[in-house]
């Protein structure tokens, strides 16, 4: 008995089998299967291509890359922390409406936003065309006006869709912050958002900052769309202008190891500081009601991410539903519907279940070495999709291979194509790429629990799968759930992969739409198009409920 | 010890349950197809490809499935290799036809009647890929431009004069990495530079948006002059948008070097699958395309030009002017893109 509880006590996970860092390794490799494709596809000969990438276009990219980055860093971190902050300190009308509401933009998918402000900013646009009727200008020769199709632009639309990732984490780390340290703030006359709920948060933070570099890194569609050469663009230059997937590959794993230094320095940085918050539940802290101009500062705050990620593109949308120019609602859409909401959930569940795994036994039952390997696992979200799916496409068609000499000689079944038809390769494309989502959410969640709790559980005679089971998961539901949603409102948006790997005839609601924004024909397809947002829309409401009920205890 | 086994034996076999559910249900779906299928890999959408199938499905009985992607669609069927289920493919320029030419991915193919429907220039001299219509790399001009109206060849566009006046989409989309290549092909890497760093110098804007997204410019006045493929003018011309029918009107077409080489027409192809159960139909479907009612419909759905020497172009494409396209051996282009992207590269395009 005392032998079981200090099983993990003891430290001696090396010497000993231990069959959950087995799994765990196991599920590791083949989360990392696609990514080492793409690393075997880069180790081929890329014909001396460097000299020339490094004489004309590397450094364009590379600045590209890292500007947009910082641009997208500081909009999606001015809207997600000041927002969450304003939520959770003020009370002030239409706060319970903001809430959720400022999760919206989350189902609102890059490319649309790309090309819905292209639309709403442009010269034929209504902005424009207001301001040309109030001054009378006639050309655009007449007049300046910031071009939506830049570098500024790029940041401000990409950071106003991915800014719910650092609001929904650190909005939950606010609310678990206990109210005892506010009122140590208060009585020391500190600042209580720089001094407290910021440094309490920060892992909360950094981990959705992490996720929204990592998608910045790899987004092809805004950047296709306004013309911004970064990184991902020249990938597909390289790629499919000059024939040479080597390179290309290369160019990806070079973007890898920039997101690779980005997440050591976070782990590194989170290393440094652990909180355990032993007494039973923290009560969070009272939001302050706010009146006159303090409550409209409040809403100003609260309301401008959401009209920029989500009123303005779905504005659009909506004008060209009205005005006639989508084609009506017809049975391939609703197939579409209903395929999209089968594989999103899907991918959910099995995201959920995976990174929950991975999560549990890097945090209670393995070595630094391994919570590495798992932490590396979780980074196909680094890559472009289309890369991505490529090496899943290259491992798929290894493991099929595989398993139809299995299946044959075992079975005697002559199926050869087990992977490779179906929705099985989209399914495992997305289950790799949008690991780092739940594995983030499950990691976020873990730092703040004490491992006294599971500690105390093994003294008390459970095994480590019971007192997961028991302990851990009931905690961290919320975090599950939380990381579960996103990963279906990813998936309900994702295109490239979906489309590469997808069997005859299956269409998902962004790929229908693709077939028409590909041509900037989006109007044709705006219903659809809403169709996704609006789905994706009910995921992130039920996940608000929940937290709702959650803080309320 | 006991209690540890015991979950983990209870989650394995929730998940081998899931699995077993998963792959039931791809081998349904596997199961599902009949036997008089064709399965088409294509980077052409679903909407410009629907009614070619539905005439072809509606003249022979055989259902036709297809895959669309725009990217990657040839690493997937060699990565699928024998078990491919993949058929035909189809693109939309050359360049990525050759692609799948060069991996060895498509089956040469022997058919009479292709090589009678399809001039020699625009299929591959060993039967692995066949183009099926035509869209030719044109300059749109202002209307309210008169000077920029007397442009004749792609070479003016270099012209010093035309500074700040031209618009284009990025130098690596592939039409006009392809039209760079027919430019290196016909004048060698030297001159091709030059003239791509004179257009360069001429943008009004960075390069931007789509074809349809220049043809605009003009309209809005941002440029004079913008380098589109053919098509684009009738979809817009002809669109149910009225302020698309706008943009048209403010632009006529000028099909350049008429007086030498001919204007620079890329094509939409396809060739069969080297690894298709069913070669024999694939071959039909491919001859279909170039029957005279798929050609018509080439034209009639996208404003493309046939590629059959005896089936009448449209009325409308004939109202925009008849033209001499440059000849050069189409697969040429392809040959060259890697040296166009290294000049675009260099010229920032």
């Amino acid at each position: 008995m005392v032998d079981r509880a200090t099983f993990h006590a003891r430290g001696v996970g090396l010497a000993r089998f231990n069959p959950w860092a087995f799994a765990s390794a196991v599920l590791a490799i083949v989360l990392l299967a696609p990514i080492v494709a793409v690393v075997v596809a880069a180790s081929k000969d890329s014909g001396g291509l460097w000299d020339h990438l490094f004489e004309t276009v590397l450094s364009l990219y590379v600045g590209n890359t890292l500007t947009l980055m910082a641009g997208v860093a500081a909009v999606s971190l001015a809207f997600g922390v000041s927002s969450a902050w304003v939520v959770v300190r003020h009370d002030f009308r239409g706060r319970r409406w903001l809430e959720w509401m400022l999760l919206l933009p989350a189902a609102v998918p890059g490319y649309l936003i790309a090309y819905t402000y292209t639309d709403f900013l442009e010269f034929a646009g209504p902005v424009q065309g207001a301001l040309r009727e109030l001054f009378g200008w006639r050309s655009a020769r007449d007049y300046w006006f910031p071009e939506i199709r830049s570098m500024g632009g790029a940041s401000l639309v990409i950071g106003a869709v991915l800014y719910p990732y650092i609001y929904m984490m650190t909005r939950a780390a606010f609310l678990l912050t206990p109210a005892s340290l506010f009122e140590t703030g208060m009585l020391s006359g500190r600042n209580l958002f720089w001094s407290i709920a910021l440094p309490m948060a920060r892992p909360a933070v950094v981990a959705g900052l992490a996720l929204v570099m990592m998608e910045t890194i790899s987004d092809f569609g805004t950047v296709e769309y306004f013309a911004i050469e970064t990184l991902t663009l020249g990938i597909f230059n390289v790629w499919l202008g000059m024939n040479n997937l080597a390179a290309a590959s290369q160019i990806a794993v070079v973007a890898f190891l920039f997101i690779l230094a980005l997440l050591t320095v976070e782990v590194l940085a989170r290393a440094k500081r652990r909180f355990n918050d032993t007494s039973r539940r923290a009560v969070s802290i009272r939001p302050k009601p706010q009146n006159g101009w303090r409550a409209l500062a409040c809403f100003t705050v609260c309301a401008l991410p959401v009209v920029v990620g989500f009123v303005i593109p779905v504005g659009v949308l909506l004008n060209f539903v009205l005005r006639g120019y989508s084609l009506a609602l017809s049975a391939p859409v609703l197939d579409a519907a209903l395929n999209t909401f089968v594989l999103a959930g899907i991918v959910a569940f099995i995201v959920m279940i995976t990174a929950g795994f991975l999560g549990f036994v890097g945090a209670y039952k393995s070595d630094p070495l391994m919570r590495r390997v798992t932490a590396v696992a979780s980074a196909g979200y680094a890559f472009p999709g289309t890369i991505l799916a490529i090496g899943v496409v290259t491992a798929g068609g290894a493991m099929d291979e595989g398993i139809a000499v299995v299946m044959r000689n075992l079975m005697g079944i002559s199926h050869d194509a087990w992977l490779t038809s179906g929705i099985g390769l989209v399914i495992v494309a997305c289950v790799v790429r949008f690991q780092a989502v739940g594995y983030g959410a499950v990691t976020s969640g873990l730092e703040r629990l004490p491992t006294s709790m599971v500690e105390a559980s093994r003294v008390l005679g459970r095994g480590f799968g019971e007192s997961v089971r028991t302990v851990v998961v009931p905690m961290l539901r919320m975090s599950l759930l939380a990381g579960g949603l996103l990963v279906f409102v990813d998936v309900m948006k994702e295109l490239p992969m979906t489309l590469l790997l997808r069997p005859f005839n299956f269409e998902t609601l962004a790929t229908y739409v693709y077939q028409y924004a590909k041509d900037e024909l989006l109007e044709e397809a705006a219903l659809p198009a809403l169709m996704i947002i609006v789905t994706g829309v009910v995921p992130v409401v039920v996940m608000n409920a929940a937290l709702r009920r959650f803080t309320r205890g | 010890m006991r209690t540890l086994f015991n979950g983990t034996a209870k989650r394995s076999t929730s998940v081998a349950l899931f699995l077993a559910t998963v792959s039931t249900a791809t081998l349904a779906l596997a199961e599902a197809k009949a036997a008089e299928v064709l399965n088409i890999y294509s980077h052409r959408q679903p909407f410009l490809i629907k009614p070619f199938i539905d005439a072809y499905t509606a003249k022979t009985g055989t259902e036709v499935n297809i895959v669309f992607a725009s990217k990657g669609l040839a690493q997937r069927l060699e990565a699928e290799g024998t078990r491919s289920p993949a058929d035909i493919v189809l693109t939309v320029d050359i360049a990525r036809l050759s692609v799948y030419a060069d991996r060895d991915l498509l089956a040469p193919v022997r058919s009479e009647i292709l090589e009678k429907n399809i001039p020699a220039h625009l299929r591959a001299p060993d039967g692995r890929w066949f183009a099926f219509s035509k869209r030719a790399r044109v300059l749109a001009v202002s209307k309210e431009a008169p000077d920029a109206r007397k442009i004749s060849r792609y070479e003016d566009l270099a012209d010093p004069k035309w500074e700040g006046r031209i618009c284009s989409r990025p130098g690596s989309h592939v039409y006009n990495r392809a039209l760079i290549a027919s430019f290196l092909h016909a004048s060698g890497a030297e001159k091709t530079e030059a003239w791509a760093k004179g257009v360069v110098a001429n943008l009004a804007r960075r390069p931007q948006g789509n074809d349809r997204a220049q043809v605009k410019a003009i309209h809005e006045g941002v440029c004079d002059i913008a380098i589109i493929n053919s098509y684009y003018y009738g979809a817009l011309k002809h669109s149910d948008k009225p302020d698309q029918r706008e943009w048209a009107k403010a632009i006529e077409l000028v099909f350049p070097n008429q007086d030498d080489r001919g204007t620079h027409v890329n094509i939409s192809g396809g060739g069969v699958a080297k690894h298709s159960k069913n070669k024999a139909e694939a071959i039909r479907f491919l001859e279909f395309l170039t029957s005279e009612p798929a050609q018509q419909l080439y034209g009639s759905i996208n404003f493309e030009y046939p590629v059959n020497p005896a089936v009448p172009i449209l009325s409308e494409l004939r109202s925009w002017g008849a033209f001499s396209e440059d000849k050069m051996p189409i697969g040429r282009i392809s040959e060259l893109a890697a040296d166009a992207q290294k000049i675009i590269d260099r010229v920032r395009w």
